[in-house]
């Protein structure tokens, strides 16, 4: 099996024929279920070329910082260290070190490169309101919940939603929680 | 106001779970030049990047779904009527004509929503499934939305001259395969 070639997603057969970039679904020439497939330029692509670092052929000449043997090309534009061919990272524009990029990617500098995050406005709000349906645990959550929304205040929250309503879902509610705690504490006290 | 950086594409869609609180749903936003799969599990989004330059194929294949549900949900719609209209008993007509009603939003919902699919995205290191297309309908409206975007970035085929591509692609020798760098993986220094 080809792994060149579009497989029908149910019987896996190779398809080469004439169903791809038809206006509606069209059976597959194997197992006649409906496809619709639509298939762009960058199918017939070929490969790019892998780089190679040049050597260093000159004294004096400068060399890469990761490999000294091999010739620098550009510094990285993020810590400045000289780079070969093999160690030029481009990502949007810009040319980095692998090291850069990594550090940009864990400490979430380079936004594109992230590929998860933690929804602590998610958890805020879940911590305010589950523990409703049993009043008592509030006593514990409502200051969890505070700690929560200012530890995490500043970290962005999800990458397509921009607002912090939940904190602030949640601090309101956690408030009022612990304002009734008060109340009824008052209440006991006083008799 | 600023304008946003991702457009919401389709809905979430529940992939796995039946729990209220924690289940793994997944859906899919427009980016500048991607298009961005978001799977949240829990309290943790997970993030994967389609660039609209890489994207070599979109497949839809039309399932029974929708037809599974109707018939179940519909079913047991007439069922519930049907004993509604067959006992004399109020507290009972009340009791299967809400249980009648929980039955039909699904069924309703269902016949709204159209026929079902499963598709599949193709890049040159990847097919990965799409599961919030799982709707005919909603991932026509998808394609519609992207496909000048990867034409944008990638030209257009003909269906005509995709069968002859792919011929050509068979027939040429096989080139040494490429050294890849994703731009979600930061790659480490080479040796």
């Amino acid at each position: 099996m080809s792994t060149a070639l579009i497989h029908c997603p149910k019987c896996k057969a190779a398809l080469i024929g004439e169903v791809f970039n038809r206006d509606d679904f069209a059976p597959c020439p194997s197992c006649a279920a409906p496809l619709l497939i639509e298939v762009y330029p960058a199918m017939f692509r070929p490969p790019s070329k892998a780089r190679t670092g040049e050597a260093v052929m000159m004294e004096g000449e400068a060399s890469c910082f990761y490999h000294p043997q091999k010739k620098a090309v550009l510094p990285c534009e993020g810590c400045g260290r000289f780079l070969c061919a093999l160690c030029d990272c481009e990502h949007q524009g810009q040319h980095l070190c692998p090291a850069c990029l990594e550090s940009g990617r864990t400490k979430g500098k380079i936004k594109s490169l992230e590929n998860a995050r933690t929804r602590y406005d998610n958890i805020a709000l879940a911590l305010a309101l589950f523990p409703i349906l049993i009043f008592y645990f509030t006593i514990i959550t409502a200051p969890m919940v505070l700690y929560v929304v200012i530890r995490y205040w500043k970290t962005p929250p999800g990458l397509t939603q921009g607002s912090r309503w939940r904190f602030v879902v949640a601090i309101i509610v956690a408030l009022l929680q612990m304002g009734g705690w008060v109340a009824v504490i008052i209440a006991l006290a006083t008799g | 106001m600023a304008e946003k950086e991702y457009l919401k594409l389709t809905p979430p869609r529940r992939t796995a779970g039946f729990a209220i609180v924690s289940v793994t749903r997944s859906n899919l936003w427009l980016g500048k030049d991607h298009l961005l799969g978001i799977e949240t599990e829990g309290y943790t989004e997970k993030y994967k990047r389609f660039y609209f330059r890489d994207i070599q194929a979109i497949t839809l294949l039309r399932t029974n779904r929708a037809f599974v549900l109707g018939v179940v949900t519909g079913g047991m719609t007439a069922l519930f009527a049907l004993l509604v209209l067959a006992i004399d008993d109020v507290v009972g007509k009340w009791v299967f004509g809400i249980l009648g009603g929980i039955c039909a939003i699904p069924f309703l919902g269902n016949l709204i929503y159209g026929p079902t699919c499963k598709c599949e995205l193709r890049t040159a290191v990847q097919t990965e499934n799409v599961p919030s297309m799982s709707r005919v309908r909603r991932a026509r409206k998808v394609l519609n939305r992207i496909r000048p975007l990867i034409a944008e970035a990638q030209g257009q085929l003909t269906a005509e001259e995709i069968p002859s591509r792919f011929r050509e692609m068979i027939a040429a020798p096989a080139t040494e395969p490429p050294i890849m760098q994703p731009p979600g993986s930061a790659p480490g220094v080479p040796p």
